[in-house]
């Protein structure tokens, strides 16, 4: 990863085929209760010929994040790579963040009569909070830090279409650049050859 | 499938598709049913810019995913694909060479295709004529085409017809035996494909050996066990050679005898026991018949990890056992994709608690009846051993008795190598390289000997057979009505030795046809032909010339042997189209259909049915659920997206009976049942239909039963299952329900 890298991620509208897969693997990745949703695949204009499509949603790790922007105790912290996290100990619940998130990500519990507004839950992109790295604190709170283990986000890991996918910006730009040029230009199976196996 | 080229199989792979130019879909919902393989179709449309065709009673997430989608009335198929042969060959599109050499009787074909005019075909299926020519058009110049295809092809009464068309489309273009091309069935779960070709079926012996006494007594043979005992095994001789119930229909043999039930002939005595191993009986047609039929049984054993919902549907008290069932976690052993290949799995975790594997589950009923010893031999007679290894020898056992689909190289050393390696093979062709060099990923079937590279691509004449080519099968005789069915001149693999088509080998004929002498030693040693040859010199020597064991011959587009020689359309039983049940009546009653007598014109002719039940009903999958659904409805996660039982229904066919989004609302059958699910509104299903999806339980026609579940054992979701409601119907030769093409009416609840 380059020292300027921020962490993104991009759903391919053409290759999401709205199955869930992400969402679900993010869920069962941090134990969510199932009032919260980290992420949401959205579909639109279903079952119209042309116009339905679908969109796998979460934090979208802003460089400029209006929720830390708004925050009025300050709970926010960007990464130097960029991942937007917050930390629960702080988080007043107050909903704020929600008022200013373009993407709808931030998510309160929802249990109880009322639903009761608790502290705030979004995407880390896998990499936790800041208790001490895969510390049992640290899951707990805000469930599996797969970044420091060296692996793939559970959604971008589990996508069935490879529609989804997260890394360093400059990454991501790079897979999705040569998807679009190697439109057109034929399969990529490797030219492997043939050994004998009769002995001919 | 099998019987117009000789194997029932996915021809080529997932993976292949991405080599396709044209994708053609019937009755198949790959992104819902298969997202994973899906990938391969969207990066064909990247970077093969292949044109997605999409034909669906419903416009599903794959038709989203379409670049051409036909709206097509359920259950006319055929007359879709006739459709596209009559432009194929008005226009001269068809393949010439190819159909000369390698496919009979497509005049037959051609003859029916003329009647089936663009404007007959509009009137059929409800599809326009523009979007029929511009499909055509799209799908018959751009080659290799391939056509995939799932139950919405299959479940009809006239699916075993439609699984022929759509070969017959593909042999017409050309389209087989080539990469990008073929024929590919998406197979529904895991391991279908391996449990198919075990023989989990009524009509046949494992590896399609059929019922015959020469096939008793093959497998007689290759078990260790004496002809005579296992003829003991049977009330009466004759019933070795009879096929069994099937899946959709066992309840009649529990049922028959009652007042409206079809007889049944099952040796004078109705069925009083069942065992279900890890079968969803609650997604099986005809709900309320199959409720019933619990409820009549002497014994219900049930083996499952989860909690199989037959116990939750039967009020049945006593004699209904439940066996934990280990996962497939617990256990290890090969199973078998959709594309013929094979894959080793290890354990990684022992069986939790008092839960047992399937095979211990079945070991231990063996000792308990007595035959345990006759029933493991088996596996003891490869290398004449004293004691068995779980599963290896059980691998080794069908790959030394199972020739027919050229099972002889699945060893498991070698399938064990190959999860060790998987890593080395590539992800388009399969094709292994460093130390997997000369194979393809899984060994897909046929693969010949124990050095073969298994076959990736079926009926490919241009790689050679020991590179996984061949021609189609020699399976229906050498002539029939005086025409040649072998395969023309030059149309042989690669490097074969004779260039021709030739016909399977047998020990008469081996010398002749491979043009070898065999010597004194090998003659006594082999088999009488090559699929019952355990020596396995017939499959060597055919490496060897280049030749495929079992024959060179033509594809088959007249199937004499079947109700209806050539695909023809036929009406479901309970058609929204009375005046063409006329026109396309379907077949005559049939008497003892594995054991049942089936009804179909009688029910056809009954009444018009589509006056009281004007609507289609179709069924379908989601993609959070599997099967009948007890084991993702109890996961908290996968339930969340599809917390409740659901009607996809129209706004429009809605509001002309009140219905609001989300109200509920009664979906009444022809026989009389009814369920109470929740409306959805889509635009995905037309004015004239609604679609439920096929995986809840635990309601039965308005009954909550939750308080049937043991303890504890309530899944997260739990609703109507939609197999109350689907209609009557079996196919004329499979007998598989016919759950695709049913009528229904709707209220408001």
């Amino acid at each position: 990863m380059s020292s300027f890298a921020r962490m993104k991620f991009y759903c391919d509208e053409k290759r999401c085929i709205d199955c869930d897969g992400c969402s679900v693997a993010c869920d069962e990745a941090h134990e969510l209760p199932v009032g919260i949703s980290r992420r949401k695949v959205i579909l639109l204009n279903e079952g119209i010929e042309g116009k339905e499509f679908s969109t796998s949603v979460a934090c979208m790790h802003c460089t400029d994040a209006p929720c830390e922007q708004v925050c009025p105790v300050n709970c926010f912290y960007i990464r130097e790579d960029g991942i937007v996290l917050h930390d629960k100990n702080i988080c007043i619940g107050c909903g704020y963040c929600l008022y200013a998130c373009p993407f709808g990500a931030p998510q309160f519990p929802t249990d109880g009569a009322f639903g009761t507004r608790g502290v705030m839950d979004k995407c880390t992109m896998c990499a936790g909070g800041p208790e001490p790295t895969n510390s049992d604190a640290e899951r707990k709170l805000y469930g599996q830090n797969r970044i420091a283990e060296g692996k793939v986000p559970a959604c971008a890991a589990m996508c069935s279409t490879k529609a989804l996918i997260v890394g360093d910006a400059q990454s991501v730009s790079k897979i999705y650049r040569e998807r679009v040029a190697s439109v057109g230009h034929g399969v990529q199976s490797a030219p492997y050859g043939w050994s004998k196996a009769y002995g001919k | 499938m099998a019987n117009t080229w000789g194997y029932g199989a996915m021809t080529n792979s997932l993976n292949d598709i991405q080599n396709a130019k044209a994708i053609i879909i019937f009755g198949a919902n790959p992104a819902v049913n298969h997202p994973v393989g899906f990938r391969h179709l969207l990066v064909a449309k990247e970077r093969n810019n292949a044109q997605i065709i999409v034909v669906d009673p419903r416009f599903t997430r794959t038709a989203a995913h379409a670049d051409l989608y036909a709206q097509i009335r359920p259950g006319t198929d055929i007359a879709f694909m006739y459709g596209m042969l009559n432009i194929i060959f008005k226009n001269g599109w068809e393949n010439k060479e190819f159909i000369n050499d390698r496919v009979y009787g497509m005049d037959d074909i051609r003859k029916e295709a003329a009647k089936w005019t663009p404007e007959r075909v509009s009137d059929v299926t409800g599809v326009s004529t523009q979007k029929l020519i511009q499909i055509t058009n799209a799908y018959a110049r751009q080659t290799p085409g391939t056509l995939l295809w799932a139950m919405g092809l299959t479940q009809h009464t006239i699916g075993s017809s439609n699984t022929r068309i759509a070969p017959i489309l593909q042999l017409a273009l050309g389209n087989m035996g080539v990469e990008g091309g073929g024929c590919n069935i998406l197979r529904g779960h895991d391991n279908v494909q391996g449990a198919t070709d075990m023989c989990c079926l009524s009509h046949t012996l494992p590896g399609y050996y059929g019922l015959s006494d020469g096939s008793w007594k093959y497998f007689a043979k290759s078990w260790g066990v004496d002809y005579n005992w296992l003829k003991g095994r049977f009330k009466a001789k004759e019933w070795m050679n009879k096929k069994g119930f099937t899946l959709a229909r066992w309840y009649a043999g529990v049922l028959a005898g009652k007042a409206g039930e079809d007889k049944i002939h099952n040796a004078g005595t109705n069925l009083k026991a069942l065992v279900v191993l890890g079968n969803g009986i609650t997604s099986i047609d005809q709900q309320a018949k199959v409720k019933e039929a619990l409820d009549n049984l002497e014994l219900i054993v049930i083996a499952d990890p989860f909690v199989n919902e037959a116990v939750v549907l039967t009020d049945k008290k006593d004699d209904v056992f439940l066996l934990p069932a280990a996962s497939q976690f617990e256990t290890s052993g090969c199973v078998t994709a959709t594309n013929r290949s094979a894959q080793w799995r290890s354990q990684v975790i022992e069986p939790l608690y008092e839960s047992k594997t399937d095979q211990d589950l079945m070991f231990e009923l063996a000792k308990r009846l007595g035959f345990y010893k006759e029933f493991t031999k088996g596996m003891l007679m490869k290398e004449n051993k004293k004691s068995f290894k779980w599963p290896e020898d059980a691998t080794d056992e069908f790959a030394r008795i199972i020739k027919t689909i050229g099972f002889t190289g699945w060893t498991s050393k070698r399938l064990k190598n190959h999860q060790k390696n998987w890593d080395k093979f590539d992800h388009v062709s399969l094709m292994g390289y460093g130390p997997m060099k000369g194979e393809y990923y899984g060994l897909p079937w046929p693969c010949w000997t124990e050095t073969h590279s298994g076959s990736p691509v079926l009926y490919d004449i241009n790689r050679s057979v020991k590179e996984g080519g061949m021609g189609f099968r020699n399976r229906f005789g050498l002539m029939h009505d005086g025409v040649d069915l072998l395969a023309g001149k030059g149309s042989a693999p690669k490097d074969s030795a004779n260039p021709d088509g030739y016909p399977e080998i047998t020990a008469k004929n081996i010398e002749k046809v491979l043009g070898i002498t065999l010597s004194a030693s090998e003659k006594k040693r082999i088999g009488k032909n090559w699929k019952v040859d355990t020596s396995n010199i017939i499959a060597q020597k055919c490496m060897e010339r280049g030749m495929a064991p079992y024959g060179n011959a033509k594809a088959r587009a007249n199937v004499w042997t079947f109700p209806d020689r050539i695909p023809m359309h036929r009406e479901p039983l309970h058609s929204p189209r009375q005046d063409l049940v006329k026109e396309y009546p379907t077949y005559k009653d049939k008497p003892n259909h594995y054991r049942v007598d089936t009804r179909y014109a009688s029910e056809q002719d009954k009444e018009d049915w589509s006056k009281k039940f004007p609507i289609n009903l179709i069924t379908g999958r989601l993609v959070n659920m599997n099967g009948a659904g007890v084991e993702t409805r109890s996961s908290k996660y996968l339930a969340k997206l599809s917390p409740e039982m659901f009607c996809d229904i129209n706004p429009g066919l809605a509001a002309n009976h009140d219905i609001k989004n989300g109200d509920m609302m009664w979906i009444h059958s022809p026989s009389d049942t009814k369920i109470k699910v929740k409306a959805r509104f889509t635009y995905s299903v037309a004015e004239d239909r609604v679609f439920l999806p096929m995986h809840f339980a635990g309601y039965f026609q308005g009954e909550d039963r939750s308080a049937h579940y043991p303890k504890g054992h309530k899944p997260y979701a739990v609703g109507e299952s939609a197999n109350t409601v689907t209609n009557y119907g079996y196919d004329i030769v499979t007998q598989l329900p016919e759950t695709k093409g049913g009528l229904c009416r709707i209220e408001k609840a």
